[in-house]
């Protein structure tokens, strides 16, 4: 079967059309002048991508055949009055031209992730909260529960801000979601997102963890992984316990001196029950170790190994958190981008990657659709 | 009084490709509410959810470069022209 990918970048987003072998790629480049943070598909086949703009703010597009996209008209956006986290807007330059800082507002400046279950389209945001869409993105509003978390002053920005950047949902339970917020951890609902609880038993720290992804199959959601901060952990109880698994992994010294095995994205190809990250030389450096670009895998939800055949060992670029997508195809594909604009791409899991494309902006995201 | 608006190449996605539109109102902050009111998805790209204009916007009138907290008081007569760009910033 064929494949299309949206891979968001700074500047605009790619789409590749495979054929039917996965193995030829077409691509075109639209969306330009928006950085393309996000993109889901809804269960009727219709596209959403994720735009935002350092001046013009974010906003949603839909569109049916990847090729003509609409601005919907509304958007996730805070109320007037909303107050916002002060570490936030100086992190992501929310002050006017006189250096105030909008007199503390709350704002949306990015959508990190869409997420369709339950008929509900859901956008995670910066600064950190979730909205939801009952009528395929023409209006929004912000789950309340979650936006007004009882712990939300404790809420602290990482690097790139304060941003619920993972959604995930239970396929056989729709009360069931959980949301992960840099650096705030991660969060379960099981009554429709009215509560929130913080599911972070066994990763190092009080409060504030900094989840940086986290995969699950939604038809055997008790089962999930997660590349934290400080760490790759499992969860066989929908995360109200967690377990280091790093047999195999590369492990670096963090800036506290934690040692661990540090990156950003996670992803499981469902049928094999294969999980894929890309490690990075620690928070200092992120970048791949010694220059090469590396996957691991594991099979068994323990032991991990690498997955180099045809990445490059020249190699000086991060994957960010939402730039690797599996297609749930079988053999499974998964698919990444980089900070310096590659593409790789496999049809078998991992035993080989091929470069699908080169000189793309700043990739931020990747989605894989079956076409 | 009507103004034409100059569109910056990215939010022309969101007039149909339109490079100028009109506008009515005697300032600057009057003008950017008539044009988010006559095409609504320009209006979440010039306004935020607090009311405010976005705060990287810049507006050209008559040469001068004007700032978002000047719009309110800035006046703009009939068949003025208003270029609306932004602070120069990035890579």
């Amino acid at each position: 079967m064929a494949v299309a990918l949206i891979v968001g970048t700074k500047k605009g987003a790619s789409i590749f059309v495979s054929d039917e072998d996965r193995r030829k790629w077409t691509q075109r480049f639209s969306l330009q002048g928006w950085s393309v943070t996000a993109s889901t598909r809804d269960e009727s086949g219709r596209f959403y991508a994720a735009i935002s703009n350092p001046v013009y703010g974010a906003a949603v597009m839909a569109g049916d055949d990847l090729e003509e996209w609409r601005q919907l008209e509304a958007a996730p956006r805070y109320k007037p009055g909303d107050r916002g986290n002060p570490e936030h807007n100086r992190i992501a330059g929310a002050a006017d031209f006189s250096g105030r800082y909008k007199d503390g507002g709350r704002f949306v400046d990015q959508i990190w992730t869409l997420h369709c279950t339950h008929g509900v389209l859901y956008a995670g945001v910066s600064e950190a909260g979730l909205f939801a869409s009952r009528d395929r993105g023409e209006s929004w509003e912000g789950v309340e529960g979650f936006n007004e978390h009882p712990s939300r002053a404790n809420w602290v920005p990482g690097f790139g801000g304060l941003g619920a950047h993972t959604i995930l949902s239970d396929a056989r339970n729709p009360d069931r979601m959980w949301v992960g917020v840099s650096a705030a951890g991660f969060f379960r609902t099981d009554d429709g997102g009215k509560t929130w609880h913080p599911k972070n038993d066994g990763v190092p720290g009080e409060t504030g963890q900094c989840v940086h992804h986290v995969a699950h199959d939604p038809s055997n959601a008790k089962v999930l992984y997660r590349q934290e901060h400080r760490g790759v952990y499992r969860s066989d109880d929908a995360g109200d316990t967690w377990r280091v698994i790093e047999d195999g992994l590369p492990v670096s010294e963090l800036s506290d001196g934690h040692r661990c095995s540090f990156g950003f994205p996670i992803v499981l190809d469902r049928e094999s029950r294969s999980a894929f990250v890309a490690p990075l030389d620690g928070d200092n450096f992120r970048m791949p170790r010694n220059g090469q670009l590396a996957v691991y895998r594991t099979t068994d939800g323990l032991r991990w190994e690498a997955r180099t055949n045809g990445l490059p060992a020249n190699s000086y670029a991060g994957v960010l958190r939402g730039a690797m997508a599996a297609d749930q195809l079988s053999p499974g594909g998964v698919y990444f981008g980089t900070s310096s604009g590659a593409v790789y791409a496999t049809n078998d899991l991992g035993e080989s990657w091929h470069e699908i494309a080169s000189g793309l902006p700043r990739i931020l995201s990747v989605e894989a659709y079956i076409t | 009084m009507t103004v034409r608006v100059c569109i910056p190449r990215v939010l022309r996605r969101m007039t149909g490709g339109k490079r100028a539109l009109e506008a009515e109102g005697t300032t600057l902050r009057e003008v950017l509410l008539d044009l988010a009111r006559e095409n609504p998805p320009l209006a979440l790209h010039l306004f935020d959810e607090q009311g405010g204009v976005r705060r990287h916007i810049v507006c050209i009138h008559s040469s001068t470069a004007i700032r978002p907290g000047e719009f309110a008081a800035h006046r703009v007569g009939p068949g003025d022209e208003v270029i609306i760009t932004n602070a120069l910033a990035g890579g």
